[in-house]
């Protein structure tokens, strides 16, 4: 194929691409293209093509540039919000745990104002108070702030919404989150009468009701790369049951060589507030964060198989 | 996972288009409530990027009527395939019942193809469910796009790269035109169907 021909082809393509929406594509064929006329000095018009295509490359850019910039997570319309409530329902047993599901989907899907006002109903509801009250807390720090889940729990303290060993439950697991964000504020205890139940009641019945604890943190013993043997700390940032999601900064990037997706590391340690235990992680996911504050960082979602 | 009414005798399905970003997913979809207008039970949802990408996914609810004394439905869905929306794309993947993955006939995609049926498997394995034994339908899209000059695999080439193990019922098609679409969805409902029937004891107990 002489040049010409191999030009005109490529050009095609790379139209062809754009109208399919394969952006990266087009691009890759219009800088082939590019190439081919600054290599071939004998051709006419050499300069206005190489001009026009450099054009459609900066239109290309642009287009590519509005697709990674999307917003992950807009609000969307109420009808929408119904669908994903009465969809996405995953493990629900009855009614209030079906309502729970409706308003953790709408949370997954981004919607936490209207996830917010259902979770606020069902706190009301005795079975499913406390993981309603954990999820507002949720709500509230990726809503606002850590202050606002401080006073959302203060105004609970204050308006005895909680039985003493509820509120103990959400103390523990927001004094986590705080003490994780290196937050130097001790939350109050639960009515003073509530103080003098053991503590190991306490947690026996929170291992009870979760089966897995709210994990802070977990420490790997790297066994390859240029880590190797180090003990690693990295931050959850997110808990589903027991899958749990971490957050890797750019400057920890070679760590993500030995984290591919399928991965079972079998030496991990899970911190939470109560107890330090071992067991064994899968990878399930790894994503790049592309746009915002945290840009360049990984999103590692990690399965607790067994501990 | 699907829901089983004994009592009103209804059962309700779920069927998730699976593939890359831009292979056709949507289009699907549209096709379908553009020309099974009968079956169509409701709206066709969609959430959409500025640039018309999925964004969370598209929903399409329809009726099979009655089935072996049973109210048969179907809930439609496809899941992004932009690659950064993974998380979302495994949350609309949860309590499928039949997947019909979509694949691009662009020679370019070869890659993506691969990738998105790995990220399949891997979700699935993720819920505890071997890609081998959930009813899964392939479809090769843009069958059409020969026509108009682009450089397409042949099914030949497609069939290897991503059926070869597999070996599910695979449907050549163009979305746009319409072809083929009808023959995915009726092969995945019929798997689905047949695969509720063994698992739910669905058609003795009715």
């Amino acid at each position: 194929m002489d040049a010409v021909t191999k030009l005109k082809s490529l050009l095609q393509e790379a139209e062809l691409y754009r109208s399919q929406g394969l952006l990266d594509e087009a691009k890759t064929n219009y800088l082939n293209a590019s190439e081919l006329i600054k290599n071939d000095k004998q051709l006419k018009i050499r300069q206005k093509l190489i001009n026009s295509i450099a054009k459609k490359i900066e239109s290309l850019d642009k287009a590519i540039d509005k697709v990674e910039k999307a917003i992950e997570k807009p609000e969307l319309s109420s009808e929408v919000q119904d669908v994903i409530k009465k969809m996405f329902l995953f493990a629900a047993e009855n009614e209030d745990t079906c309502a729970l599901d409706g308003a953790i989907a709408l949370a997954k899907f981004g919607q936490y104002e209207r996830a917010l006002t259902e979770f606020n109903e069902l706190i009301k509801k005795e079975s499913i108070q406390i993981a309603a009250a954990k999820n507002i807390i949720k709500c509230h720090m990726v809503l606002t702030s850590i202050d606002d889940a401080v006073n959302q729990y203060q105004l609970w303290v204050d308006n005895n919404i909680f039985i003493p060993e509820k509120l103990d439950k959400i103390r523990i697991f927001l004094q986590d989150i705080l003490d994780k964000h290196g937050i130097n504020k001790t939350l109050l205890q639960a009515k003073e009468d509530a103080k003098d139940k053991e503590t190991e009641k306490v947690i026996d019945s929170k291992l009870e009701e979760d089966e897995i604890l709210d994990v802070s943190s977990i420490g790997i013993i790297m066994d390859s790369g240029p880590k190797k043997g180090e003990l690693v700390e990295l931050d959850v940032t997110f808990q589903s049951g027991n899958v749990i999601s971490l957050l890797i900064p750019e400057k920890e990037k070679e760590l993500i060589e030995n984290f591919k997706i399928g991965t079972i590391l079998n030496d991990v340690q899970f911190f939470s507030s109560i107890a330090i235990f071992s067991g064994s992680g899968a990878i399930a996911s790894l994503t790049e964060i592309k746009v915002g504050p945290r840009k360049g960082y990984y999103n590692l979602d990690m399965k607790i198989m067994d501990s | 996972m699907a829901i089983f009414n004994i009592k009103k005798r209804e059962i309700e399905c779920k069927i998730v288009y699976y593939g890359p970003g831009r292979c056709g997913k949507t289009t699907n979809l549209e096709y379908i409530f553009k020309a099974y207008q009968k079956q169509v039970t409701g709206k066709m949802v969609s959430v959409n990027t500025e640039s018309d990408r999925t964004l969370f996914f598209d929903f399409l609810p329809i009726g099979l009527g009655k089935i072996k004394g049973c109210d048969v439905r179907v809930q439609l869905y496809t899941v992004p395939g932009q690659i950064q929306y993974s998380s979302t794309r495994k949350l609309v993947l949860s309590g499928a019942d039949g997947i019909v993955f979509v694949a691009d006939s662009l020679k370019v995609r070869r890659e993506k193809n691969m990738l998105s049926l790995k990220n399949l498997q891997m979700n699935l394995k993720e819920y505890g469910i071997n890609i081998v034994k959930i009813p899964l339908v392939m479809q090769h899209n843009k069958r059409d796009l020969a026509e108009k000059g682009f450089p397409l695999m042949s099914i030949e080439q497609m069939e290897k790269d991503l059926n070869r193990q597999l070996k599910v019922p695979s449907f050549p098609a163009s979305a746009v035109t319409g072809q083929g679409v009808g023959d995915t969805l009726k092969a995945c409902m019929e798997l689905t169907l047949k695969h509720l029937h063994k698992e739910l004891g669905w058609g003795y107990r009715v």
